[in-house]
């Protein structure tokens, strides 16, 4: 249909072209990361089946922000969680047991898994969203199902003119197979 | 002004009568139903919707005929309160008086006349009809033998009868199965008067009961309460010796009064009489008592000395001589005799050696007055009853007729000949054993429907007036039958009137009739005070007790023990067991309610293997009843005893078929003074069955002495506190920590008071002195009926989930060892603490601290965690497991009309929420707007909670503990003041004065 | 994350690869067989014989379940307590042995998650079902209404709530955040209609070196949160009973004696469920006789201090010398539930013992039966200091009393089995039960030359 639906481009971005690279072995990705970065290749992207350091250590990507959502949600919800039960208290005061109307200690209870709730719930937020940001502008790149089990890949976003060396740089770096997308 | 009587209370008294006259003709004392919530058409000025009206009658639960206030509310009576002005009960009312409201509103209430049809049913029929078969059946039974049966009538309603049965060529019997003949009779021999004394208790400072239990069933239970507590409790303002009056009791078995004792002595059952002579024969040879002529007795006191009675007795000659010696020296001494001793084969003996030691120590004319006579020997002695039911066998009785009693559950031998009379009728509220088998039953209305008067004693005159329409609209009083069935045209009211003018005439009296009447109405009778007359031993009193100083024999074979049956506190002879706040009102010794029990000795119930609940098999020579056993320390071990008034055939939904009737072990027979006995020896066989008994007392592995609820002091140590001191006081912080924690407390308790918490308030509070409470729990039916406690049937109460705001606690102490067995007593109820660990648990505010210093329990808001009840210490919070409310539910609590009785001010609780005490909060409000309407500030005793209003003993008062003028504040600042429970600092509301004892032991 | 791979061979048979992993399982899902159906079918009875126990008792009232003053709380708190308790090893696992870096967590923690997030589940109806109105029990929650009344801050209930929609919501999130490789990697072997659920519930995974990069702070910071989280809620529950008065309640040792304790129970559940799982599972080759052990010592450690902890609180009872105190503790061991005293110490304080011998840790059967048993003292164990405590309640000995539940108690507990084992049996036959990608990092990674490192 010819009308334009806002969400298209978050949620299937245009395909990117490309070389994608299947790996076998763990360290031939890597070398083949190390090779890509010293080409001055930018914005490729790796498969794992699980988080390695080895990758991690040869991309050496930016830490993430994540952090920064845990942080700023524990916070609120600490604040959250005192001024419910202090303001709740004080609204309509009732006296119970001879207690002052707004203790502290008993609130201190609220307050904490307020902490942890929206602390955790932010984490959540802020992985969604950055990791939704990311691919965003990486637009949508080749997979192979293989790449969820026993298999690394890496994909170079390049245009079908430019892809010939690229393919040989992976080739020589023992990919197993390497083909366009 | 009389004593007791505010200003606030007269007005609404008088406000009845004045317009009230009014009122009660639309009232409805005609038959004319009106189908109206406020059952009137013009509303008479002094009815206002919302505030009650208090009419002035005379309750007839029992013979004493204590005084009522009906408090109705638009035209309906909700509750029944003591009249302060009789001279009988003084205000107070018991649990008995309280309950009479279920009579009237019983659900299973006679509506319409029945008659037997020959198919054997009772079918309803009309009026006319009923008056047309009765009139017939009177006209041919005329000379064939006509009878009628009443209940103990001490007014013009017996006279009635009296008169009608002449007419007739009848007889008329006043059935009572506690008719007191060994009382009349005793004093027959002992001064050759057969009329039963006053009894100045009050006055009294030693008082030694051979077995009268004048604080639960005895002659006027509420009035004796009352004079008991002024004699009995610790008031050291009135000095050394007069402090606190010394009671023995003398007794086979512990009852409510037994409990109360200073001292119990056991005796063998039968030899009450002998240890009363030995005491006497005591006084008289160490010249301690007064100087009369003990001429008559002299060889009798002879033949028992304190050595030749020890043996029967069961006591040693010493501890004999050591009592009479008390009893001289104390002055003022009081020796009572009656309950179940009197109602041994030699009761009237007993009775007379009684009254032979109140002849030598001088009692007699001072605390024991012939004069102002009671009026119990009205009823017809057992031997009347017995030849009726033997003419009744021989078919000498063509047409019986029964009124307001109920030998159907009482006398089985009077149902053996119950077939061999032509025709039966029944005046009738309920259908009880009798009435259901009557030819003929005749809807009578409830005493608070009607109108009579009654002679509780020489001198008062109390009458008794409908205080509401009738319910029932098609049920007559007996009296307009009768007269009606006699071709009079004037209704029952106008005879009794007739008879009042009569004595109004005869009396010569100033005013006139009118005026007189209705403050009559007014006062609920009129009070006179009766001389009192001397009396001298008659020579009869030398000749009782002849032979050698021995135990009676009693029916049954020797070797087996002996049973007593004693008169139920709540349901006395099983006439209170149709009314659902007596069944679950727990007996105030055994704590159990809803059925019967045996009560069995520790020793003996481990020599036949029982426990507390399994079933025994009681064979007496005539009968034989399966009871469940109640081990209790409080009787002897060659004892046991069962109460009476369970077992009914009959009586509606509440008594229908409940344990057993305990007047079937009872001979039919009358005994040499012409009374029943309610002894005899029974044989006792085990058997497999077990059930768990429906007592308000924990586990008794579990429930201990409760040292730490109940404080006792003994008299000796109790002279010696000083205003100030604090024996009971414990200190939770060190000296020098004190200051500090009360800053920080005070701290506390600023930043606490907010919004509606700031500026001064009354704090609520309660002086509970158990130096005078009893336990005779007038006080936790007077809360069922103020605050619409559901009662919850037997299941429920078994499982523990009885509703009772106040319960009265009991333990058992001493007992091992040899030293005495004592059973102490304290209401528990909600402590209103300050700082109350129920209220910062509940999660949603249900349950708060009101300014007034109540601890307030929303119903609405409550969801039902029942947190604050773990919490509480003192377990006084109740949960509503059922919705016993729901009409047609299986635990429906007031099946009509019984809800009328509910009390408009106070919530019916729904299902799932907690309720308890709220210290009658509506009161309060009531007596805070009314203050504020008269523009003036609340006084002290404005404001009385049920249970305070009713305490027979005036054991509990209330009111504002930041008045240090009010009578709470002083008491709570009496050194034998406590807190139960003070360690948790919860700050109780409720200051428990410590009970006191004679003795060394406390 | 420093997993050096010379550590990997002696906990899996280095013949086991990542394929093989994924294989494995992969194979758990789908195709269930007749005794799954027949298991399933008795929890889903179960829970529906529970509902129609809980109709009863809307209807008319708490008096069908057995309580009689003074015994306000039983059965039903009871469970709620044991399984709060229950849900406790689940987050520890994932979490806390996540912070500890210890290795052998990842074959057993998912089903010590799902076990958590149900058992939460199980728990949070309790609080409702126990109530008097349960139609009203969202007057707990703060939310703002014409009568302007609010929550109670100060009563424990409250914070209870708190606590346990806290940890209810984290727990859930953990899981959901460890699965989503997970489902990733099982939705690309898997065909047909599962193939759809997967490819939605994965949410695009591929593990791309961004997600991996966002993933693992987002995984380390949860462990962090949930951490504490784990210790507070039980002993926020151990302070509904702390923070009242009754004796044997109000102690200051409550908070770290439930702690323990839940974990204890927690990890018994684990090794319960784990075992029958395993042999169905045919995943012999991924959750080895190593791992039971290192549960068992967990167990063992927690044992230790649950048996502690009961000394301890008899010790003080004599040795403070309150004598309400004295009264509650020697009603536990010799008054009328002396049984209940006594299954709770042998289960809980002895048995444990056993776990010091290696020859007990790796015996399988010998772990099932214990773990079984300390369940059953975990359960005794509140109910001893729930109702027991309550019956015997020494301040007011007068309506001291006894306590029978009824079918309505016994009823609504079964069903709260079925309702947990219902959701557990559908997840493990429709989600992977075994974590794929961390497993895979116990793995030495494939590499050309073998050991020589990057």
């Amino acid at each position: 249909m010819s009308f334009p639906n806002p969400l298209a481009r978050v949620f299937r971005p245009p395909p990117t072209p490309g070389v994608l690279a299947v790996f076998g072995h763990l360290d031939a990705a890597v070398d083949a990361v190390i090779a890509l970065k010293r080409g001055g290749h930018q914005g490729f992207t790796v498969y794992s089946p699980l988080p390695r350091h080895e990758l991690e250590h040869a991309l050496d990507q930016p830490v993430s922000p994540v952090r920064m959502f845990t942080l700023i949600g524990g916070i609120a919800g600490c604040s959250i969680g005192a001024w419910v039960s202090l303001y709740m208290s004080y609204d309509w005061p009732v006296q119970v047991g001879g207690k002052t109307i707004g203790s502290i200690p008993p609130y201190v209870v609220i307050m904490f898994e307020m902490t942890v709730l929206f602390g955790a719930l932010t984490t959540l937020l802020g992985i969604g969203f950055n990791v939704l940001l990311a691919a965003t502008h990486r637009g949508t790149i080749a997979y192979d199902p293989r790449f969820s089990n026993d298999k690394f890949g890496i994909f170079v976003p390049v245009a079908a003119a430019q892809s010939g060396p690229v393919e040989t740089l992976l080739k020589g770096c023992g990919a197993d197979e390497v083909r366009r997308a | 002004m009389s004593e007791g009587m505010n200003r606030r209370r007269f007005l609404s008294v008088l406000g009845v009568t004045g317009g009230g006259a009014a009122a009660l003709g639309a009232c409805g004392v005609g038959s004319e139903p009106a189908q109206k919530l406020i059952p009137y058409l013009i509303q008479p000025e002094d009815q206002v919707p919302g505030t009650a009206t208090l009419f002035a009658t005379t309750c007839r639960e029992c013979p004493a005929g204590c005084g009522l206030h009906a408090k109705t509310r638009e035209g309906r009576v909700i509750k029944l309160e003591g009249n302060r002005e009789s001279p009988i009960n003084h205000g107070r009312l018991c649990a008995r008086g309280q309950a009479a409201l279920e009579g009237v509103y019983n659900p299973d209430r006679v509506t319409t006349p029945l008659a037997r049809t020959a198919q054997g049913t009772l079918e309803p029929i009309s009026w006319d009809n009923a008056l047309q078969r009765l009139g017939d059946h009177v006209k041919e039974a005329r000379g064939k033998g006509i009878a009628f049966v009443t209940g103990h009538e001490a007014g013009v309603f017996g006279e009635l009868v009296d008169e009608w049965t002449r007419g007739v060529g009848g007889r008329h019997v006043a059935y009572e199965p506690f008719a007191f003949e060994a009382l009349r009779e005793g004093n027959r021999l002992a001064f050759g008067i057969p009329a039963v004394p006053w009894y100045g208790i009050a006055g009294a400072s030693y008082i030694l009961s051979f077995g009268a239990d004048f604080l639960d069933t005895w002659l006027s239970p509420v009035e004796y309460q009352r004079a008991f507590s002024r004699a009995h409790s610790f008031d050291a303002s009135r000095g050394e010796a007069e402090a606190m009056a010394k009671f023995v009791f003398v007794g086979p078995r512990m009852s409510l009064t037994g409990m109360n004792a200073d001292e119990w002595i056991p005796a063998a059952p039968g030899t009450e009489g002998l240890l009363a002579l030995a005491m006497a024969e005591v006084i008289v040879r160490e010249r301690l008592g007064a100087s009369v002529d003990v001429g008559p007795v002299r060889d009798l006191l002879g033949r028992h000395t304190p050595d030749a009675v020890a043996g029967a007795v069961g006591i040693d000659a010493e501890a004999i001589a050591r009592l009479a010696r008390e009893f001289a020296k104390a002055g003022r001494g009081i020796a009572l005799a009656g309950g179940i001793p009197a109602h041994y084969p030699n009761g009237a003996e007993i009775v007379a050696a009684v009254n032979i030691l109140n002849y030598v120590v001088g009692a007699v004319g001072k605390t024991v007055q012939f004069g102002p006579n009671s009026s119990v020997d009205m009823a017809s002695s057992f031997k009347e009853m017995v030849d009726l039911v033997a003419d009744m066998q021989a078919g000498k009785v063509a047409l019986l007729l029964v009124q307001g009693a109920n030998p159907g559950h009482s006398l089985s031998s009077f149902m053996q000949a119950w077939s061999k009379v032509g025709f039966k009728v029944c005046f009738a509220t309920m259908l009880d054993e009798t009435a259901s088998a009557a030819d003929l039953v005749l809807p009578d209305l409830h005493p608070l429907e009607q109108w009579n008067d009654a002679r509780p004693r020489a001198g008062v005159f109390a009458l008794q007036q409908p205080v509401m329409q009738r319910v029932w609209p098609d049920a007559r009083q007996a009296g307009d039958v009768l007269l009606a069935l006699a071709g009079k045209s004037d209704t029952f009211k106008d005879y009794l009137q007739s008879h009042w003018r009569a004595a109004h005439a005869r009396a010569g009296h100033a005013k006139s009739f009118d005026d007189v009447w209705n403050e009559a109405l007014q006062h609920g009778g009129v009070y006179t005070d009766a001389g009192s007359q001397s009396v001298r031993l008659a020579p009869t009193a030398g000749h009782i007790m002849a032979g050698a100083p021995a135990a009676p024999a009693f029916d049954g074979n020797t070797g087996d023990p002996v049973l007593v049956a004693f008169p139920s506190a709540a349901l006395y002879d099983g006439r209170g067991a149709d009314k659902p706040w007596l069944q679950e009102l727990p007996d105030p010794v055994s704590k159990i309610a809803w059925h019967a029990w045996v009560e069995v000795h520790p020793e003996t119930a481990h020599k036949w293997g029982v426990v507390d609940g399994d079933y025994v098999l009681l064979t007496s020579p005539f009968g034989a009843v399966r009871a469940p056993v109640s081990v209790t320390p409080g009787i002897r071990p060659d004892v046991v005893a069962v109460p009476t008034g369970q077992g009914h055939t009959a009586l509606g939904r509440y008594a229908k078929g409940r344990s057993f009737n305990a007047f079937d072990l009872l001979s039919g027979a009358a005994n040499g003074y012409g009374g029943r006995t309610f002894a005899v020896r029974v044989a006792v066989t085990r058997t497999r069955d077990h059930r768990f008994l429906a007592s308000s007392a924990g586990d008794p592995r579990d429930v201990g002495p409760g040292e730490e609820i109940i404080r006792v002091l003994p008299l000796a140590r109790a002279q010696q506190l000083k205003p100030g001191d604090h024996p009971f006081l414990q200190r939770e912080a060190p000296e020098y920590a004190e200051p500090a924690l009360e800053g920080w407390a005070e701290e506390q308790r600023k930043k606490a008071n907010l919004g509606d918490y700031a500026g001064p308030h009354p704090r609520w509070a309660m002086a509970i002195d158990l130096s005078s409470c009893t336990g005779c729990s007038a006080c936790v039916t007077a809360c069922y009926a103020e605050n619409n406690i559901a009662t919850v049937g037997e299941d429920l109460f078994v499982r523990h989930r009885q509703m009772s705001w106040m319960r009265i606690e009991r333990y058992w102490r001493g007992g091992e060892g040899g030293e005495p067995v004592r059973g102490v007593v304290t209401p528990m109820l909600c402590q209103h603490c300050e700082q109350a660990p129920c209220e910062p648990v509940c999660p949603v505010y249900a349950a708060y601290h009101t300014p007034d210093g109540l601890n307030a329990q929303v119903y609405n808001r409550c969801v039902g965690t029942r947190y604050c009840a773990n919490n509480c210490a003192y377990k006084v919070r109740y949960f509503n497991w059922y919705n016993f409310a729901e009409v047609g539910g299986e635990h429906e609590a007031w099946p009509a009309p019984l809800d009328w009785q509910l009390n408009p001010d106070v919530t019916v609780r729904e299902k799932g929420v907690m309720e308890k005490c709220t210290f009658c909060v509506q009161r309060i409000r009531g007596a805070q707007h009314k203050a504020r309407l008269e523009n003036r500030v609340v006084h002290d005793g404005d404001i009385t909670p049920a249970c305070a209003q009713s305490c027979p003993s005036e054991a509990i008062v209330f009111g504002d503990l930041h008045n240090e003028t009010s009578r709470v504040a002083q008491l709570a600042a009496d050194p034998r003041g406590y807190h139960v429970l003070q360690e948790l600092n919860t700050k109780s509301g409720i200051t428990y004065l410590a009970r006191v004892v004679h003795g060394e032991e406390a | 994350m420093t997993m050096t791979p010379t550590t990997a061979p002696e906990r899996t048979t280095s013949r086991v690869t990542y394929d093989v992993v994924t294989r494995t399982i992969a194979r758990t899902l789908g195709n269930p067989g007749r005794g799954y159906y027949l298991l399933l079918g008795t929890a889903v009875g179960l829970f529906a014989f529970g509902v129609i126990c809980l109709l009863y008792l809307l209807r008319y009232g708490l008096g069908m379940a057995g309580y009689s003053m003074p015994t306000y709380w039983a059965i039903y708190i009871t469970c709620f307590v044991f399984w709060v308790g229950i849900a406790h090893s689940g987050t520890l696992i994932s979490a806390i042995l996540f912070l500890f870096r210890s290795g052998w967590r990842t074959a057993v923690y998912r089903v010590a998650e799902i076990m958590t997030v149900f058992a939460v589940m199980t728990a949070g109806l309790f609080p409702l079902i126990h109530i008097g109105r349960q139609w009203f029990f969202y007057w707990l929650v703060p939310y703002p209404n014409e009568r302007g009344l609010w929550p109670n801050f100060k009563s424990p209930l409250v914070w209870d709530e708190f606590a346990i929609g806290t940890y209810f919501t984290v727990s859930t999130c953990f899981l959901i955040m460890g699965l989503i490789p997970d489902i990733a990697a099982v939705r690309d072997v898997a065909t047909g209609w599962r193939r759809k659920l997967y490819t939605l519930t994965a949410i695009g995974w591929r593990g791309t070196n961004e997600q991996w990069r966002h993933y693992r702070p987002a995984y380390l910071y949860l462990a962090a949160l949930a951490t504490p989280l784990v210790l507070s809620v039980h002993s926020v529950v151990s302070w509904d009973f702390a923070m009242a008065q009754v004796p044997a309640w109000h102690e200051t040792l409550f908070a770290p004696y439930f702690v323990a304790g839940a974990i204890y129970s927690g990890c018994a559940m684990v090794i319960t469920l784990l075992v029958p799982l395993r042999k169905l599972f045919r995943l012999e080759q991924l959750v080895t006789v190593h791992h039971f052990e290192n549960l068992a010592k967990l167990c063992l450690l927690t044992g230790m201090i649950v048996c502690y902890a009961y000394s301890i609180e008899n010790f003080v009872a004599w040795y403070g010398g309150p004598t309400p105190e004295r009264q509650a503790f020697w009603y536990r061991a010799f008054g009328r539930f002396w049984w209940g005293g006594w299954t709770m110490n042998i289960c809980n304080a002895f048995l444990p013992w056993l776990l010091w011998f290696k020859r007990v840790r790796t015996n399988i059967t010998a772990l099932f039966v214990i773990a079984f048993f300390v369940n059953l003292g975990m359960w005794m164990e509140r109910f001893v200091i729930i109702a027991v405590h309550l019956a015997g309640e020494p301040f007011a000995p007068f309506v001291r009393a006894g306590y029978n539940a009824t079918w309505a108690d016994w009823g609504i507990m079964a069903g709260s089995f079925g309702w947990f084992f219902m959701w557990f049996l559908l997840f493990v036959k429709n989600f992977p039960s075994v974590s794929v990608a961390e497993v895979k990092e116990e793995l030495p990674p494939p590499r050309r030359a073998a050991g020589k490192h990057a």
